[in-house]
């Protein structure tokens, strides 16, 4: 079920920031489930962007997912949000394994002009569909995670923002010895989304 | 009255028409006889008053017409007037005639309607009393009706409640019954249960006795077992030290040799040394030869280059045609020359010089011409400005005369129609409206003017900028032209300076931009692997994150498996202490885990199974041993199982430990006798026995018999 939340004449800042929003939720369950730190059994199929994506049934998980997701919404509607970064720990070792980084740049005169901009959904969507697809045809070249992990979400923001109540200041958990991997982007012409894949090389651990 | 009327106007007409005819022949003979005009003015004059008097005659007989017209009208009007009056006044009456019908009707009707209301109350009252005693009526038969239904429902309940007192009057009885059934079975259960306590109660006697040796034994075998275990280690320990020291004269060998084959190579190290020395001696000689013999090149090749410098020089002279023979002479021309070249020199300079002065006024004069170029440039457009003033004054002064001229008119206009005070108000406004108007195009047209000389203006600078610009472009290519026929040697040696200028710059620009590119390249790794501006970002996370909930879990798991751990090792520290004879107390101690039902059941299996084991081991073993026992005593004989089908027996009265017979089970299921050391001793009762008569027991028991003889005699 595809919420028009933008009219279809074009894209208004608000349907962005919603596109972007819903493009993170459902990339980060996708995430969790090819890299399995939540066993397959707790995820539930779905069907978004004309494919079939896994989606959890954890109520913690959901529930965290949702505060940190509205959250970021907002974030973008006020496009004070740079980067979100998806870090991947060993719970032995404390050691950071794998980052997925999502650069987003925003056009500012967007919020000053209340005009839709002209771009379809259906073009939206497909480069949102490429980009998941890849996301999940990582897996063949990143390395096992045998050790049982954890992930965290972090989030680049302005520097003059004012910090909500459940959030707190944290450090960038950078990997020692990373190899780094550029995947696609896509834009719905307000917001641009990059992304990329970081992970710790396998002769070093 | 008319008609007199009528006829004195006619004969005042006649007579005024016979004394008009009379004047007028005496009209002829006043021309002759001037004082007559005089009576004829005075006639004439009394003609027109007699023709006034007419006039007015005629005018009041008119009117008086009129006046009796007008009475006669009036005095019809008054009868008919008078006729309508009557004829209202007669409607009048007949009207209140019938006016006071219709009140005595009314007051009837009133009447009647009086009476109505009254009879109307009193039914009323009627009515409302009736209904008062209906509804009384009503509510006695309702409670009635209730107290009714209130005994029927009792009846039926109270009928409903014997149906069921009846019903629970059957069960208790049949229940009653079972109950005393179940009782008689119950006691008999109880006596065959207690025939059967009995017995197990002494079978349990007799079984823990049989458990208190079982143990003993048990204790034994492992300490059996231990020691067997230690022999076994030390049989290892021994093989292990005897192969050791089976290799002890080999290694004394191995190193003798090796002793000998170092002291060898000892000697060969020093030798290799020396020689490697010399080697090392000869190699530098060697590189130094090389060396002297390419100097020696070198200096062949530059004597050879000397000696042809040497001959060009000698040659010079016969070359230049100078009259050079010593390097003197030489050193004179070249003086020579060169105080030549010191004087061309100044002279070049000076030319220079005088060049540079001719520009720099020439330079001069061309910018005075500029200048004065310029001035009558603006002078031309100044002249033109003046004209196109001129030419707007006049335009204006048209307009002016134009509006002037309109005025006018319009105040002509206005002053010939002035007869009436109401239009000076409009004429004013109209004034008024008229100057704004004018004012207002008189401002329009002084900004029109105004913007008109400012673009004029703009475009007369701009005309003198062009004529600047053009003059200067011309003075640089007549410069162009100058410079490249005159090319002196100082802006070549500029040209030249500023070019490696730009080649270097050049250089360093490539420079920068490779730093560039690399320090982009490693700004990109960085914001791959994460960084960021800590001036410009700020980095944030979800307080209760799934990996600081996973560490937490982690933690309290970690924690709680080193408190298992702990107890764990007390737990086996008891153990080992206490023994395995405790062992209700390491089940205490196991217990005070929090264990399932199933566990705890599933133990208590186990050990009840164990415990089975043990104790059918037990008993097996006594009653085996006790029958073994026995067997030796009655039969004299101790069978002993060797391997799967051999039997040993050794005899009570044997002589000799080892004296004992072999037998072998067959396939068949037939014992055989094998061939011992004591069985060649016997060879005749074998024969006579086996061989014979076939006969195992009665060979056994003659070799009895016989060692039981040769014991009791010796």
């Amino acid at each position: 079920v595809v919420k028009m939340t933008s009219t279809l004449k074009g894209i208004t800042l608000k349907g962005s920031a919603e596109l972007v929003a819903e493009f993170f939720s459902f990339g980060i369950n996708s995430i969790l489930y090819q890299r399995g730190i939540y066993p397959p059994e707790t995820f539930g199929r779905v069907t978004h962007y004309d494919m079939s994506l896994q989606l959890t049934t954890d109520p913690k998980l959901k529930n965290y997912l949702t505060d940190v997701v509205s959250q970021l919404k907002e974030w973008l509607f006020e496009c004070t949000v740079q980067r979100l970064v998806l870090v991947i720990t060993c719970l032995e070792t404390n050691d950071v394994l794998e980052r997925w980084q999502f650069d987003i740049e925003c056009d500012k005169s967007a919020k000053e002009s209340s005009a839709p901009r002209e771009k379809s959904i259906k073009t939206i969507q497909d480069e949102i569909r490429s980009v998941i697809r890849q996301i999940t045809a990582t897996v063949t070249f990143l390395p096992l995670l045998e050790t049982p992990c954890a992930f965290d979400l972090l989030v680049y923001t302005d520097k003059d923002l004012v910090v909500p109540e459940k959030w707190e200041e944290s450090g960038p958990q950078i990997i020692t010895q990373s190899e780094e991997v550029r995947l696609r982007s896509f834009t719905t012409s307000i917001h641009k989304v990059n992304s990329m894949v970081a992970y710790k090389r396998s002769d070093s651990m | 009255m008319d008609l007199e009327d009528d006829t004195t106007i006619l004969t005042t007409l006649k007579s005024f028409n016979s004394f008009i005819s009379q004047s007028e022949p005496p009209r002829g003979a006043i021309l002759t006889a001037p004082p007559t005009l005089q009576s004829q003015y005075k006639r004439s004059f009394e003609l027109l008053e007699a023709a006034e008097k007419v006039q007015s005659k005629t005018r009041f007989l008119q009117l008086d017409q009129e006046k009796k017209q007008m009475e006669l009208s009036h005095k019809k009007a008054r009868l008919e007037l008078e006729k309508a009056a009557s004829d209202s006044a007669r409607d009048l009456e007949h009207e209140q005639g019938r006016n006071q019908e219709l009140y005595a009707r009314i007051k009837r009707l009133e009447e009647s309607e009086a009476q109505a209301m009254e009879r109307l109350k009193e039914q009323q009252e009627t009515q409302r009393s009736l209904r008062k005693a209906l509804d009384s009526l009503n509510k006695s038969l309702e409670e009635k009706e209730d107290k009714l239904s209130t005994a029927n429902q009792t009846i039926s309940s109270l009928q409903d409640e014997i149906r069921d007192l009846k019903l629970k009057l059957q069960s208790q009885d049949s229940t009653i019954s079972t109950q005393g059934l179940e009782k008689e079975e119950l006691q008999e259960k109880l006596l065959l249960q207690q025939r059967k306590y009995q017995d197990v109660s002494q079978l349990c006697q007799s079984l823990q006795a049989a458990q208190s040796t079982c143990s003993e034994h048990v204790l034994k075998i492992k300490e059996l077992e231990r020691r067997l275990v230690l022999q076994e280690q030390d049989m290892s320990i021994v093989k292990m030290v005897k192969s050791e020291a089976a290799k002890v004269p080999e290694l004394e060998k191995e190193l003798k040799r090796l002793r000998e084959d170092n002291a060898f190579l000892r000697e060969n190290r020093e030798n290799c040394s020396l020689l490697k020395e010399e080697a090392e001696g000869l190699r530098r000689k060697l590189e130094r030869a090389e060396k002297t013999r390419e100097e020696l090149l070198c200096l062949e090749l530059d004597k050879e280059k000397l000696a042809a410098k040497l001959e060009a020089w000698e040659n010079l002279g016969q070359s230049s045609g100078l009259n050079i023979k010593s390097p003197e002479d030489l050193f004179r021309e070249v003086m020579q020359i060169q105080q030549r070249e010191i004087t061309l020199k100044e002279q070049n300079y000076m030319l220079n010089s005088r060049v540079r002065s001719m520009e720099r006024s020439q330079s001069e004069l061309q910018s005075e011409a500029c200048q004065q170029r310029a001035c009558t440039a603006e002078e031309q457009r100044r002249r033109e400005a003046q004209d196109s003033l001129v030419r707007r004054l006049q335009k204006r002064l048209l307009l002016l005369t134009k509006e002037r001229d309109g005025m006018r008119g319009i105040l002509e206009s206005y002053d010939s129609e002035l007869g009436a005070t109401e239009y000076s108000p409009q004429l004013n406004r109209r004034v008024k409206e008229a100057e704004d108007l004018l004012q207002k195009t008189q401002s329009h047209n002084t900004e029109m003017e105004a913007q008109l000389t400012k673009a004029q203006e703009e475009c007369g600078f701009l005309r003198l900028q062009l004529h600047t610009v053009e003059q200067e472009a011309e003075e640089l290519k007549r410069k162009q032209a100058s410079a490249m026929d005159s090319v002196s040697a100082v802006s070549k040696e500029e040209v030249a300076i500023l070019r490696q200028k730009i080649e270097d710059l050049e250089a360093e620009r490539q420079r920068l931009e490779q730093l560039n590119g690399e320090l982009e390249m490693r700004l990109e790794k960085h914001t791959l692997q994460g960084d960021f501006d800590p001036a410009k970002t700020r980095l944030l996370h979800f307080k209760m994150n799934p990996t600081a909930v996973a560490k937490q879990q982690r933690q309290q798991e970690v924690d709680s498996l080193q408190e298992e751990v702990t107890r764990l090792r007390e737990l086996v520290r008891v153990v080992q202490e206490s023994g395995a004879q405790d062992e209700s107390s390491v089940l205490g101690l196991s217990l005070s885990l929090p264990p399932s039902k199933e566990v705890l059941e599933l133990r208590k299996q186990k050990e009840s199974s164990e415990l089975k084991n043990q104790r059918l081991k037990e008993v097996f073993q006594k009653k085996i041993q006790e029958f073994r026992t026995v067997c030796y005593v009655l039969t004299g004989y101790q069978i002993d199982i060797t391997t799967a089908n051999q039997y040993r027996l050794t005899s009570v009265y044997a002589e000799h430990m080892d004296d004992s017979l072999l037998f072998k089970k067959g396939s068949s299921g037939s014992m055989q006798l094998m061939e011992t050391e004591f069985s060649k001793t016997l060879g005749e009762m074998v024969s006579l026995h086996l061989h014979h008569q076939k006969s195992i027991p009665a060979f056994l028991s003659a070799v009895t018999l016989d060692l039981f003889s040769k014991q009791t005699v010796v």
